[in-house]
């Protein structure tokens, strides 16, 4: 149960609008994430815009980084954002065993992932667990095999699905129609 | 050490040059973290416009962030926003005595901290241990003293630095020499968990002691 009251469209800030109907194109509901944080339009506004900007096509492919997400949030133990990331990356057209062997530590030895995928689920792991600690043999592989602008895309993807995802495991908010259409 | 290129502003898309100038006016300088963002220029600019709204007062003081910035990422160990956030505090008014008192539970009896602080203070520890377990008793002292648009506020202050100390972190970013000699407060009242952090310290002592006496 959500700890803040959720603010539904009709009681929203005018300035909100654009913010909650582009969440509700998106995502196919206005998320109840959002609504919690419409109670502070000026918060609510960057942190939505910024979200649905990390929801597109970008320098990595991206259903392999939905799955680089899924990854951090099961390493640092957060709940919020699971379930919509997976179905996100279903309807991206990853496959079942792919996603299956994110949950834990599979990927590791996983036929269904490549060598440069698997250095990006490293750099993800290592990521959440300590960032401080990305060795110089893990960025040799990074720099050999993606660009500059990839990795610095996925740090900063999956480091803003952490955010979402603590605040939305300690606003205590569920989503569970989230995604209910596909992805335009 | 930075793994990657900083993009500085010569080489910066008109969209990054636009967060360069924005940071430029707010902060008097175009920070490392900003130039790693700049390869990436349109996830870039919206992740900037949270910190933008996050930095000033709003619905929260932004002394009062500066609390919660601190506690988030010393527990992080991330010496590059420890260093920052150390500066920016005390220029809001928190000293370094009270900035000390953020270290583990000492929040809780210092006389520094009102009980509206010890309770946010007290929320940020549970988050970052584990945002799905925050206890009710915490919830009601939060509930207490603060609003739904102020908790919010409080939450996305915790996230963002949450988010933005390791993805800087993750990419070597570096102190600015502006920073070179200067000791954090936090990491001398107690030195980071992680070893790989003590060696940025060292690093970064190192590096600061050579700005210092070039020819030494």
């Amino acid at each position: 149960m959500s700890v803040v009251t959720l603010v539904e469209p009709a009681r929203a800030d005018p300035s909100l609008k654009g913010t909650l109907s582009a969440a509700e194109q998106r995502f196919g509901a206005i998320p109840n994430f959002v609504k919690a944080l419409a109670n502070n339009p000026e918060i609510c506004r960057p942190i939505a815009d910024f979200m649905l900007e990390s929801l597109r096509p970008g320098q990595v492919d991206w259903g392999l980084r939905e799955l680089l997400v899924l990854r951090m949030l099961r390493a640092t133990n957060t709940d919020y954002g699971v379930a919509h990331h997976e179905r996100l990356a279903r309807d991206l057209g990853v496959s079942p065993e792919r996603i299956a062997d994110v949950k834990a530590d599979a990927w590791r030895r996983s036929p269904h992932f490549t060598g440069p995928e698997r250095t990006l689920l490293e750099f993800v792991e290592q990521v959440a667990v300590d960032a401080n600690d990305v060795g110089d043999d893990l960025w040799a592989r990074l720099n050999a095999q993606w660009r500059p602008e990839q990795i610095v895309e996925v740090s900063m993807t999956v480091t803003t699905f952490l955010m979402i995802g603590k605040m939305g495991d300690a606003l205590g908010v569920d989503d569970p129609v989230l995604f209910a259409k596909a992805p335009q | 050490m930075a793994r990657l290129p900083y993009i500085e502003p010569e080489r910066a898309d008109p969209l990054t040059q636009g967060v360069y100038e924005k940071a430029q006016a707010r902060f008097q300088m175009v920070l490392n973290i900003f130039k790693i963002t700049g390869h990436v220029p349109a996830l870039g600019a919206k992740m900037w416009e949270v910190f933008f709204t996050i930095l000033q007062d709003g619905h929260v003081k932004w002394p009062t962030k500066e609390l919660l910035i601190l506690k988030t990422v010393k527990q992080g160990d991330c010496l590059y926003c420890v260093t920052q956030h150390e500066v920016v505090s005390e220029r809001l008014g928190v000293g370094p005595e009270k900035q000390a008192d953020l270290i583990g539970s000492r929040y809780r009896t210092s006389p520094r901290f009102t009980e509206e602080e010890r309770a946010i203070l007290a929320l940020n520890d549970e988050v970052t241990a584990d945002a799905r377990r925050v206890s009710p008793e915490t919830w009601a002292e939060v509930k207490k003293h603060w609003r739904d648009d102020q908790i919010v506020e409080i939450l996305a202050t915790i996230g963002a630095y949450i988010q933005v100390s390791k993805f800087g972190d993750s990419l070597g970013v570096e102190l600015e020499p502006v920073f070179y000699g200067r000791s954090s407060v936090l990491f001398r009242e107690e030195p980071p968990k992680s070893p790989a952090a003590a060696r940025h310290i060292e690093h970064f002592e190192h590096v600061s002691r050579k700005a210092a006496a070039p020819h030494a």
